[in-house]
């Protein structure tokens, strides 16, 4: 038990410590308390709640989701409740749990991520904003953003200018340069980066000859992605000195020992809470074991320990 | 805190083309479902499929140290083709009982049911627990059972043991009457007295579609049981919208995983 008691698994994301390096991925856990019931908040490096836009969106019609090889394409289309129904309705049960709580966000343009920093920067119990930029199933906005090195540091800036929670900015993997864009949020004054989003993709139904998603293409998320999340994280990793958060395709404490090894602070594990509510307390339980077992007792001796 | 139930298959029969009866043992702590709810099922350990698969509860046993739940599918995807080969004796993680159930008014006299093809799952369930522990607050339950053909036309031995009159029905009259089963429906409709009748419907979108249409000017309540694709089951990926009527006739979606599946059926949007 003492040997136990010895292991720190806490990091530091900028200013902001968490107790481990696990967080949910936006949009795949709601607002927390849909998971509630299956997960002790309490054990989360952090929650990462759907993406919040000023006005509450309704989202794409259905169908919204398709499972394709080793993972899903989504379009759901930032159905959220708005940011005041966020801070009214779903903030006051996240603050009565002990983990930090990191709200992603979403504009059609610069005034609108001002605005919605603005509100969430007033609210209590915000610990962070994480900038989508980088949304693939909206047209407007989510991709130009995110796809450009200028539109990319300027939407960083504007948030940056009006809040002083750490700013985290997320970033799409569908462009030609990644290491471009988060070279161009960092000199914006970003905190740090989360990567990726969904890659865009698109599965037909043969026997009707339409698209099995209503809106064409989706976000490809699963397991599927892992090792091109992996590769575009070590591209950022090397061109970047903020802290970089990994996602994609994380089904478990292995695929998330790949990223802190190659040199993420913490992941984000998305998907995974689809296929298994509990993936997220499998992920920590199994990170701890793996430090017991090669008797590391501070995970920063993982973290980017990276041998190329 | 709830868990993922491991579940062991007893039963993976092939009761009818590409329709499987499977039956799972649970541990005896899984909750009784109410008529209506959903149990997730994924296949342990393997890639693919990935996501777990949606399938209403039709029939659920609770012995002494354990229960039986019983779920009927049709193969329709790779989901459920991989389903079909698993023997028994193999374990499924089971979520669930999940959803809001049928809701059953004290009021009403007469019991409807409408099902098509799948769709009798969710409703024999709910006869069953109608038959059960509701007995004394209904006089009639009437059980209408649509399908294409003899051969698709499921679950009918089943309403047998229920004390409900079956009526059966087919598109090309191969087994009971011939035509669609809400046209066979309206043709009895006048018999009963809307306050006094609650109609509980299940089945393919046209079909469902078709009785909305019939109630739409009537004052008949009616519950309807949808099925849409679905990631997560608890309502965090909101995959599974459906599309109901808002005040402002803006376009607003509902979970059919969390806030259905069963609705009203003035509350959805028919498209």
């Amino acid at each position: 038990m003492a040997e136990t008691e010895q292991i720190n698994m806490s990091v530091k994301i900028g200013r902001l410590k968490l107790k481990n390096p696990v967080m949910t991925a936006s949009g795949t856990f709601g607002y927390g308390e849909e998971y509630a019931d299956y997960v002790d908040l309490n054990k989360l490096g952090a929650v990462v709640v759907k993406g919040l836009s000023l006005k509450p969106r309704a989202g794409n019609p259905p169908p919204r989701v398709m499972e394709t090889p080793g993972g899903m394409l989504n379009a759901v289309g930032l159905q959220n409740v708005g940011v005041e129904a966020f801070i009214s309705e779903k903030l006051p049960f996240l603050r009565k749990y002990d983990t930090k709580v990191i709200v992603n966000i979403y504009g059609e343009n610069y005034d609108e991520y001002k605005k919605v920093t603005r509100k969430l920067s007033a609210a209590k119990g915000v610990h962070a904003v994480e900038v989508n930029i980088s949304c693939p199933n909206v047209k407007k906005g989510g991709l130009s953003f995110g796809a450009d090195p200028k539109t990319a540091a300027t939407v960083t800036r504007k948030v940056k200018e009006v809040t002083d929670l750490p700013v985290i900015v997320k970033l799409t993997p569908n462009v030609t340069d990644i290491a471009a864009i988060a070279v161009a949020v960092e000199k914006a004054g970003a905190d740090a980066i989360s990567l990726i989003n969904t890659i865009t993709g698109m599965s037909v139904d043969i026997f009707t000859g339409r698209p099995h998603l209503k809106n064409i293409t989706g976000g490809l998320s699963g397991p599927a992605i892992k090792p091109v999340a992996l590769r575009m994280v070590w591209q950022v990793l090397q061109n970047v000195s903020i802290p970089v958060i990994g996602i994609g395709g994380i089904m478990n404490a292995e695929d998330a020992l790949e990223f802190l090894i190659i040199g993420a602070k913490a992941v984000q594990i998305g998907t995974a809470n689809f296929i298994n509510p509990q993936a997220t307390m499998e992920v920590i339980g199994g990170i701890k074991r793996y430090m017991e077992m090669t008797g590391i007792k501070n995970i920063s001796k993982i973290i980017g320990t990276f041998k190329a | 805190m709830k868990n993922v139930y491991i579940g062991e298959i007893l039963k993976n029969e092939e009761i009818a083309q590409d329709c499987f009866l499977m039956r799972v043992a649970l541990h005896v702590s899984f909750p009784d479902p109410a008529a209506g709810q959903f149990v997730m099922v994924r296949v342990s350990g393997i890639a693919e499929p990935l996501l777990a698969r949606p399938f209403s509860v039709y029939s659920f046993e609770r012995q002494n140290n354990s229960c039986a739940l019983d779920i009927l599918y049709r193969v329709l995807g790779r989901g459920t083709q991989v389903m079909a080969g698993l023997l028994n004796g193999t374990q499924v993680e089971i979520l669930g009982p999940l959803g809001q159930g049928f809701e059953i008014k004290q009021n009403k006299k007469n019991i409807i049911l409408v099902g098509g093809g799948m769709g009798v799952a969710p409703l024999t369930y709910l006869a069953l627990h109608l038959n059960n522990y509701m007995c004394s607050s209904f006089s009639t339950m009437y059980f209408y059972l649509g399908a294409q053909n003899d051969e698709a036309l499921i679950g009918v031995d089943e309403l047998k043991k229920l004390s409900c009159t079956a009526i059966t029905c087919t598109d090309d009259g191969s087994r009971g009457e011939k035509g669609l089963v809400t046209q066979i429906l309206l043709k009895d409709l006048k018999k009963f007295s809307p306050e006094e009748t609650m109609i509980y419907a299940c089945g393919p979108k046209p079909m469902l579609k078709a009785l909305a249409k019939i109630l739409r000017k009537t004052k008949y309540s009616c519950q309807v049981s949808l099925e849409e694709k679905m990631a997560c089951g608890v309502g965090a990926c909101l995959g599974c919208a459906v599309p109901v009527k808002s005040r402002n006739s803006k376009p607003a979606y509902k979970r059919v995983c969390a806030d259905g599946p069963v609705f009203d059926i003035n509350e959805i949007v028919w498209k």
